[in-house]
């Protein structure tokens, strides 16, 4: 194993008193763990408490929920994924949308001990499960993408701080969910969910545009613009005052009504901005101000990269790219443009087309952690489209980089194409599934893995999910599946059309689902009408709004 | 108390639970004792599955067993369950054959009850 990260930038330090913290829940879990196995507390008492530190119990064994706040990770982090990986999984770790990483082969004896090899290196299972704010997620190219208006991982560790056990916000009538972005290109879903934050920097200060009951699940809604300038002196008091509206108002009688998108839609925007104004009126805003001095302390804990490239890297990469098609194909989708000239963020494709989405070997973490440490500071970041992220790559060292990656077999050129597929547990591990997910991505993965053919199809995301609860947003896919239970057989609606960018769309249902050897078929027929069709340059989505969900349901059906 | 799925021609129930411990798979056997086979699995019919099931939650706390109900299953040797979802579970995720009970080496016997 390598030294510790000790120059890994892009995520807080922790401080004494929060390894303390962390000592003390462990404690506080082991304990509860011991009383269950003796049989002092039930089953009934202790589910709660497990799910408090992102233990479920799921078909084959207990699943752990490690949180990585904003999807950022340091070499160290990594390296101690892949311990507990291998000693205590499968050998496997599995990404997930919400820039976690969940271990499926669990024993719940080992979970404290786990918990404890975790904590040596700052990480945890805190606000990964259970009805409290979860873990805020980010743009994976903060702080490093060229069209960035500004970092916004200061403020989502100031939001991580404010929720991490929040006293009233423990027990919420259902989880909540916080996302923040300081690019244009909204890169985090944040209309899809409970509060989105657009940050944007003005001659006075930071802004959020910020966005209330976004969802998916059950019932899929866009989020609406609530405020369009919250001042950041105003940002905690604001985002205390929703939670308290929502807390005194969400329902608690019923699970699939319990969100705040339910409670925006029943009382409509405009009573629920009227009562979170009231609210903000009555409270002590003092106690809530985020001062200047506050933002720079929590800044200063963030330790920034020394960018120093060589004057010709951009040169050097040109010449690689020349002299390599393959690495020329890799570079143009799996990066993206760096602030600094010599400089270049490059994304690792967890979705080698054919293997399971999101998964990575214990010796694939070591060899990324081995890479981040040489290639881009000892520091990775999580994608919530199950991707991870090098932030910071000299563009001369790329090739390299490349190299090492091939070597992992994590050189995948289909970052934002049509096998970069998005995709839950589903049956083949999930409790709650109707369908198992995981077999008809790595078909559909197969069927388009083709490098030259992605290349020719372009940009198009397909998502799927398990069941209604759409942990694989298949909502905001251009083409999403949902599995669903027809008399106990498996299977696959299809959806098509949705976006979770700037344009958030909700896919439409194109009609009777699909076994699943149909529904790749199905796919196939529609994206080939979508090349036959498409005019130049036309996106997958605006071709939809064209030609009308009509027009690809007789193709997906082939009544023509 | 909820009601017992029916088995259909030719087909039989079992009782299931995971492991308190490490959430492992395991069936009700010969002796009342949880099995991790489903071979070794007590084929019950609809009119006694019933009591067995009463008994088995009963004594889960006390056996280490958590979320104890019937699967319907083909009455073949080994019994074969009738759904996806419980054949995933008595065989492991589809996508991972190499992780399936049925090859992947058993785990030490911490419960052997
Ligand atoms: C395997 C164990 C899992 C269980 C038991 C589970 C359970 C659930 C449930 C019950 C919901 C719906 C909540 C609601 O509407 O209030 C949900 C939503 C969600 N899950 Fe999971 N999930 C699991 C795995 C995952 C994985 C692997 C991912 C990432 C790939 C994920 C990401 C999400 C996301 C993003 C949502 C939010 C959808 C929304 O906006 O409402 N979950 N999950
Ligand atoms: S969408 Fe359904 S099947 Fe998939 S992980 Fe979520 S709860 Fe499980």
């Amino acid at each position: 194993m390598t030294q510790p990260a000790s120059r890994s930038v892009g995520h807080y330090q922790y401080e004494e008193r929060d390894r303390a913290f962390l000592q003390e829940r462990i404690n506080e879990f082991e304990g509860q763990v011991r009383r269950r196995l003796s049989g002092e507390l039930s089953e009934e008492e202790f589910k709660p408490l497990r799910l408090m530190n992102g233990v479920y119990l799921q078909l084959h064994a207990y699943m752990l929920r490690v949180a990585i706040p904003y999807g950022v990770l340091d070499s160290r982090q990594l390296h101690k994924l892949a311990d507990v990986a291998a000693k205590y999984d499968r050998n496997y770790g599995h990404f997930t949308t919400r820039q976690n990483i969940q271990f499926n082969w669990i024993a719940l004896k080992d979970v404290p001990t786990i918990l404890r090899e975790l904590a040596e290196v700052d990480m945890h299972a805190i606000q990964t499960s259970g009805n409290c704010i979860r873990n805020v997620t980010s743009d994976e190219f903060a702080g490093a993408a060229k069209d960035e208006l500004m970092d916004p991982r200061i403020h989502a560790e100031i939001v991580r701080q404010w929720s991490t056990l929040h006293p009233e916000f423990t027990f919420l009538p259902r989880k909540f969910k916080i996302a923040i972005s300081g690019s244009p290109e909204d890169r985090v879903a944040a209309r899809f969910h409970d509060i989105g934050l657009l940050a944007r920097p003005s001659e006075n200060g930071p802004l959020f545009r910020l966005f209330v009951g976004g969802g998916l699940g059950r019932t899929p809604v866009v989020g609406q613009e609530l405020f369009d300038s919250v001042k950041e002196e105003d940002l905690i008091a604001t985002l205390e005052a929703v939670l308290r509206v929502y807390n005194a108002f969400g329902r608690r009688d019923n699970l699939y009504k319990a969100r705040i998108k339910i409670l925006v839609q029943t009382i409509g925007l405009e009573a629920f901005r009227k009562a979170v104004e009231e609210e903000l009126a009555r409270m002590d805003r003092a106690a809530y101000r985020l001062t200047p001095e506050h933002v720079a302390q929590i800044r200063a804990r963030f330790a920034l990269p020394d960018l120093k490239a060589p004057a010709d890297a951009s040169d050097v990469l040109e010449q690689h790219k020349k002299a390599d098609p393959a690495f020329a194909r890799w570079v143009a989708s799996n990066t993206h443009p760096h602030q600094d000239e010599g400089h270049i963020c490059a994304v690792i494709s967890l979705k080698t087309p054919g293997d399971i989405p999101g998964d990575v070997t214990s010796e694939q973490m070591h060899g990324l952690a081995d890479l981040a440490e040489r290639h881009s500071f000892g520091e990775v970041r999580v994608t919530h489209l199950q991707n991870l992220v090098f932030g910071h790559v000299r563009k001369d060292q790329l090739h390299e980089l490349w190299q090492g990656l091939k070597a992992l077999g994590l050189a995948a050129p289909n970052v934002g194409l049509i096998s970069d597929i998005v995709s839950c547990p589903g049956l083949d591990y999930c409790n709650l599934a109707n369908a198992r997910s995981l077999p008809l991505a790595q078909k559909l993965g197969a069927r388009f893995g083709d490098a030259a053919l992605q290349a020719e199809i372009g940009a198009l995301s397909i998502h799927m999910s398990g069941c209604i609860n759409a942990c694989g947003h298949h909502h905001v896919g251009n083409i999403g599946l949902l599995g669903v239970d027809k008399r106990g057989a498996e299977t696959y609606q299809i959806l098509l059309g949705g976006d979770a960018g700037e344009n958030a769309a909700i896919g439409g249902i194109l009609g009777p689902s699909f076994a699943e050897d149909e529904a790749v078929d199905a796919v196939a027929r529609i994206v080939e009408f979508y090349l036959g069709q498409r005019q130049k340059g036309e996106t997958f989505s605006a071709m939809l709004k064209r030609c009308g969900l009509k027009a690809f349901k007789e193709v997906a059906y082939e009544t023509v | 108390m909820k009601r017992l799925s029916r088995p259909g021609e030719g087909e039989i129930l079992l009782l299931t639970a995971s492991r308190l411990l490490d959430g492992r798979i395991v069936w009700l056997g010969e002796g009342e004792h949880w099995r991790e086979s489903i071979a070794e699995a007590t084929r019950f019919t609809y009119e006694d599955a019933g009591a067995a099931l009463e008994r088995a939650l009963a004594e889960a706390e006390q056996k280490e067993v958590v979320a104890v109900y019937e699967v319907v299953a083909k009455d073949t040797q080994p019994p074969e369950p009738v759904t996806t979802r419980e054949a995933i579970r008595a065989h492991g995720p589809s996508v991972h054959p190499d992780f399936s009970y049925d090859h992947a080496p058993v785990r030490e016997k911490e419960s052997a009850l």
